[in-house]
């Protein structure tokens, strides 16, 4: 019976060889696209699945109100750790973790760099890192004693073997002995160290951890399983001020499994995370895979007519209704098969690519279930969905009206094809404009005028001898005939650290609690960022001359609303402040927004080293100068740098892969919908051979049956258009609500959009009806 | 076997109804070989496809040995159909996509017999068709005769108890004609009832009784020959 079925299934797709290819080439295209996106949806919700008591472990929130809004941090006070597991029943472990740091290693001339965190031993129970070489129980019973990824113990040693009780000397300080050999982190993994050291050191050099008010470290909490948190959170939430008297901190726990994709705050309330995102490119992935099923379900009602006698015949011989569908759904599930076969081969050639593309390291295994079960999980839907219209539509053909060869009256199907194209070209649509207005907005934030200059512009961090000889980097610097300016700053030149609230001037509205960046900068630092004076002048080459002297920009003056800052008083808490010049508005921290009042004070010391080349400088030959005055005068580190304006470009990383991706989608819908349109055409053509054959005897000229022929598609392509626009516009303009600094929608996307639409179509469909057209009438007539 | 009375069906379109079946009565024994004549529009073929109960009248009774069938819904018309008649085309009606083997044992898939008895029955009945070493090819590589041959083939493999056939003879050429004729003659004196729907004498004397038709009304009777049991 099914053999029988599969010949039948077989030798029609094979009969229909055209259009079989069609379908199962859009479908293939469906299945590789969304296989794809599933995968990388695995691999965000597969998150810190590591740890097999995910589901136990926690991270501690801090919420801190002020005026205006609820804060809210990872960090919390050093103190805390300890006395959870102690008064809140329920928490089973506890541990505290730094802020994660890169220290160098170096061992016998060799130093490298690597990122890791100071942890509590207890961090080691509860995160269960798989140890190749020393133990969990073991691994910090001395003080100075390190953990290290295999990766890094390689990096270091150049192996993993007999490196336990080996020493290694870090920032060039203290020698430390290996202790234990971790497998290395996978890359779905909230932590990113390659390192871990005692606390306890950490302790000894950040006396601020023994406060209350102080927060900085990490808490983590290891709950007994099924623990109702509710509980938990009660008594966390007033915890601080049964500690600390008067403190208006407030924590709670924070589940790790939602680490990954919820973590986003505004005033103290989750909002959507990267969640959005999973959720916005699954439906995207199912849109794509139900574009594909469309062509079949077009392509085989379309063709019903030839399916008819068949039904008529099948139904005779005494085929119930149950037994046609049956049929006709194990053909679109067979179709669906095949392009599946094509789409793993599709997904292999393309991973690489989509790899780049998402900056991920997925893979797949076809032998493995879960990758398996879920591509014959949607081959089969798409040859359920596909088919099962169709398969409905089919069989309810009455033998008696289709064997006496009526045409059958499509009705319903016919309807039902057409907005389904529609359907199909309004996604398409919808997509195409969408990527339009990302690009567009992402070109907008890049072409905005940052109001420093981020080309020719490199920094570092201040580390080793770099402070101390300051003075000699920058006078080598300079006389290299490479460099205009050399400086440091508290921040990059992007991010701007620091904020208070407590600042105050003359006529300041004490109900105003107003947030005010604060960044430390050296002389010359505004020359350095190519930042304009407004009004007064730039600080002294000096730093005492200018020590209770500050440079404000714009967006300062204008909360003071002092027409004439310059010379007046600001106070900060309570020590009164000169404004010596204020500097037009640069951006910092959020590309998108307006900046925000800052106040730059003089200071002879930063953590970032800023240096600007010379406009017309060969980079190649000024890198390895930069390199070595910096090797002679920080000799123990090697010098690590960045260029501002790749570290801008990195900060559209999101938008751009949404942009990339939103364009790949909108490509590949169009590629779909276009396939299904052509065999529509096609198929049209041929029922109307015989119509053009007789119109063309008549006198019907080429032009106009190709006119006529195409016209009737194209129009449900512009009703695609008409429909898509709004939402379009709808969908747009409310992501585009995410930034502050955004571009307007403008006519034309829409313009531009619907016009590609309709050309991408005409092209697809003229082919068909120009050979209609121009084929011999008389030709035509006979095969009727 | 087949009891007619005051059989009626209708066909209605937007502006005109017409009367294809008018209050229609006639009776066929089984084992008989009934004609059905008549010009063109008559309505024989809507009577042979309530006979094939492949259509519902929209009134009289219509008995299938002895149970009336008029008004079964479709399920139960199927079974029937599948399980007691064979059907002849003047199109042949063969599925393209099947071969000559396949086209003959799809009735047999349809009322579940197992795949050796199915394999078995088909050959013998191609065998004695002629068309036996014809049975892999698809129908378009054969010729009309062969091609009713295959269509009589699978109207009779189920070993149904009536054969209707509507003009079977309309597209062949006058020999190929009296080779179909003369295979139905054949299963009718071996015992399948058989009612054909003609346009030619020459034909319907191959039958024992001639009905005709008018208008969806029976006008004559022509008895050709005793039929006995
Ligand atoms: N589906 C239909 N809709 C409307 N009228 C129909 C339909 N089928 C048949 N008729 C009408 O019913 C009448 C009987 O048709 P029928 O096909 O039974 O004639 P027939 O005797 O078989 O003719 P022919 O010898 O040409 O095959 C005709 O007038 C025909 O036009
Ligand atoms: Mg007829």
């Amino acid at each position: 019976m099914l053999k029988n079925y599969f010949k039948i299934a077989f030798r029609n797709l094979w009969k229909q060889k055209g259009y079989s290819a069609l379908n199962i080439f859009g479908l293939a295209i469906g299945i590789a696209c969304a296989s794809l996106i599933f995968l990388w949806v695995q691999d965000e919700v597969s998150f810190d699945d590591y740890f097999a008591n995910k589901a136990d472990l926690y991270k501690i929130k801090t919420f801190l109100a002020d005026k205006n809004s609820i804060n809210t941090y990872d960090a919390t006070s050093g103190l805390l750790a300890a006395n959870l597991s102690a008064d809140i029943p329920g928490v089973e472990n506890s541990a505290r973790s730094s802020v994660i740091s890169q220290k160098l290693f170096s061992i016998n001339e060799k130093n490298l760099n690597a990122k890791g965190n100071y942890v509590d031993p207890a961090f080691l129970d509860m995160f269960e890192l798989k140890f190749l070489k020393g133990s969990p129980s073991t691994a910090f019973n001395q003080l100075y004693s390190v953990i290290l990824t295999q990766n890094l113990a390689n990096r270091i040693f150049g192996s993993t073997d007999n490196v336990i009780g080996k020493s290694v000397k870090i920032n060039t300080e203290k020698e430390y002995v290996v202790s234990g050999i971790i497998e290395d982190l996978p890359d779905n993994m909230s932590f990113e160290f390659e390192w871990l050291l005692p606390f306890k050191v950490y302790e000894q050099e950040n006396n601020w951890l023994e406060y209350w008010a102080s927060i900085g470290v990490n808490t983590y909490a290891e709950l007994e399983p099924k623990t109702d948190i509710t509980a938990i959170n009660k008594t966390l939430y007033n915890y601080i001020s049964t500690k600390h008297k008067g403190s208006i901190m407030k924590m709670s726990l924070y589940p790790m499994s939602r680490w990954r994709l919820y973590d986003t705050f505004e005033n103290g309330k989750e909002i959507t995370g990267r969640i959005k995102y999973v959720k916005l490119f699954s439906l995207i992935a199912w849109i794509i895979l139900i574009i594909a099923c469309i062509n079949f379900m077009n392509l085989s009602t379309a063709r019903s007519q030839k399916r008819a006698g068949e039904v008529g015949i099948r139904k005779v011989l005494g085929a119930g209704k149950n037994r046609l569908i049956f049929q006709f759904m194990s053909e679109s599930i067979i179709t669906a098969l095949i392009a599946t076969l094509l789409a793993v081969l599709l997904i292999y050639i393309s991973l690489p690519f989509f790899n780049i593309l998402v900056e991920k390291e997925l893979l797949v295994n076809f032998f493995d279930p879960l990758h398996l079960s879920s591509l014959l999980s949607i081959t089969l839907l798409c040859g359920v969905i596909s088919g099962i219209f169709p398969a409905y539509y089919l069989s309810s053909f009455k033998p008696v009206k289709v064997l006496k060869g009526l045409k059958i009256k499509e009705g319903s199907a016919r309807w039902v094809r057409k907005g389904l194209v529609v359907a199909q070209f309004s996604v398409s649509v919808i997509l195409i404009i969408s990527t339009i207005l990302i690009y567009q907005q992402i070109q907008h934030i890049k072409d905005r005028n940052l109001g420093f200059d981020k080309e020719h512009l490199v920094y570092a961090s201040v580390n080793g001898n770099i402070q101390k000889n300051f003075d000699p980097i920058k006078n080598e610097l300079l006389q290299s005939g490479f460099v205009d300016n050399v400086s440091m700053s508290t921040n990059t030149p992007l991010d701007k650290g620091s904020s208070a609230a407590n600042f105050s001037w003359q006529g300041k509205n004490p109900e105003n609690q107003v947030m005010i960046t604060y960044e430390g900068v050296t002389p010359d630092y505004l020359k350095t960022m190519g930042i304009s004076v407004k009004t007064g002048r730039d600080f002294y080459a000096n730093t005492d001359a200018d020590s209770t002297n500050i440079i404000v920009n714009q967006a300062f003056a204008d909360v003071v609303g002092n027409k004439n800052i310059v010379g007046s008083t600001i106070q900060w808490e309570n020590e009164p402040l000169t404004v010596v010049g204020v500097v037009n508005d640069f951006v910092y921290n959020n590309l998108y927004e307006k900046s925000s009042p800052l106040v730059l004070y003089a200071s002879a010391s930063g953590n970032y080293l800023n240096i600007r080349f010379k406009r017309n400088t060969d980079l190649a030959n000024a890198l390895p100068a930069l390199k070595n005055i910096m090797a002679q005068n920080n000799p123990s580190y090697p010098f690590e740098y960045k260029f501002a304006d790749e570290q801008f470009e990195k900060s559209f990383k999101t938008e751009t892969l949404i942009g990339e991706l939103a364009g790949i989608f909108a490509a590949l819908a169009i590629l779909i919908s276009c396939l299904g349109l052509f065999g529509l055409a096609a198929y049209t053509a041929e029922q109307r051979t015989k119509e053009i054959g007789v119109r063309k005897i008549l006198g019907a000229s080429v032009q106009g049956l190709t006119a006529s022929l195409s016209l009737d598609f194209l129009k449900l392509v512009g009703l695609s258009c008409i429909i898509s626009f709004p939402f379009a516009w709808w969908i747009m303009d409310d992501w585009l609500q995410n930034y502050a600094y955004r571009i307007n929608i403008d006519w034309w996307v829409f313009a531009i959009a619907g016009l590609a639409a309709v050309l991408i179509a005409l092209l697809s469909v003229s082919y068909q009806a120009i050979k209609a057209a121009i084929a011999n009438p008389v030709k035509s007539l006979r095969t009727e | 076997m087949i009891k007619i009375k005051d059989l009626e069906k209708y066909y209605a379109t937007e502006d005109v109804k017409t009367i294809a079946l008018n209050k229609l009565s006639f009776e066929v024994k089984e084992g008989e070989f009934v004609a059905v004549m008549g010009p063109s529009g008559c309505g024989k073929s809507t009577l042979l496809n309530i006979l094939g109960l492949l259509d519902d009248p929209d009134g009289g009774s219509f008995l299938f040995n002895g149970t009336e069938v008029a008004g079964y819904n479709e399920r139960k018309r199927a079974n029937l159909r599948k399980h007691n008649l064979g059907f002849v085309f003047q199109s042949f009606n063969l599925i393209d996509e099947l071969t000559v083997f396949e086209n003959v044992e799809l009735p047999l898939i349809y009322t579940g017999v197992k795949p050796a008895e199915r394999k078995q029955r088909v050959e013998e009945v191609l065998e004695k068709m002629g068309i036996m070493h014809r049975r892999k090819h698809f129908p378009q590589q054969l010729s009309g005769g062969q091609q009713q041959r295959v269509a009589v083939a699978r109207a009779v493999v189920n070993h149904p108890k009536l054969i209707l056939a509507d003009e079977p003879t309309g597209n062949l050429d006058s020999s190929n004609g009296n080779d179909v004729m003369d295979l139905l003659t054949e299963l009718n004196s071996a015992g399948t009832t058989i009612i054909m729907v003609t346009h030619s004498e020459h034909d319907a004397k191959y039958s024992h009784r001639i009905i005709r038709m008018l208008d969806g009304q029976k006008v004559t009777e022509n008895i050709l020959s005793e039929f006995t049991h």
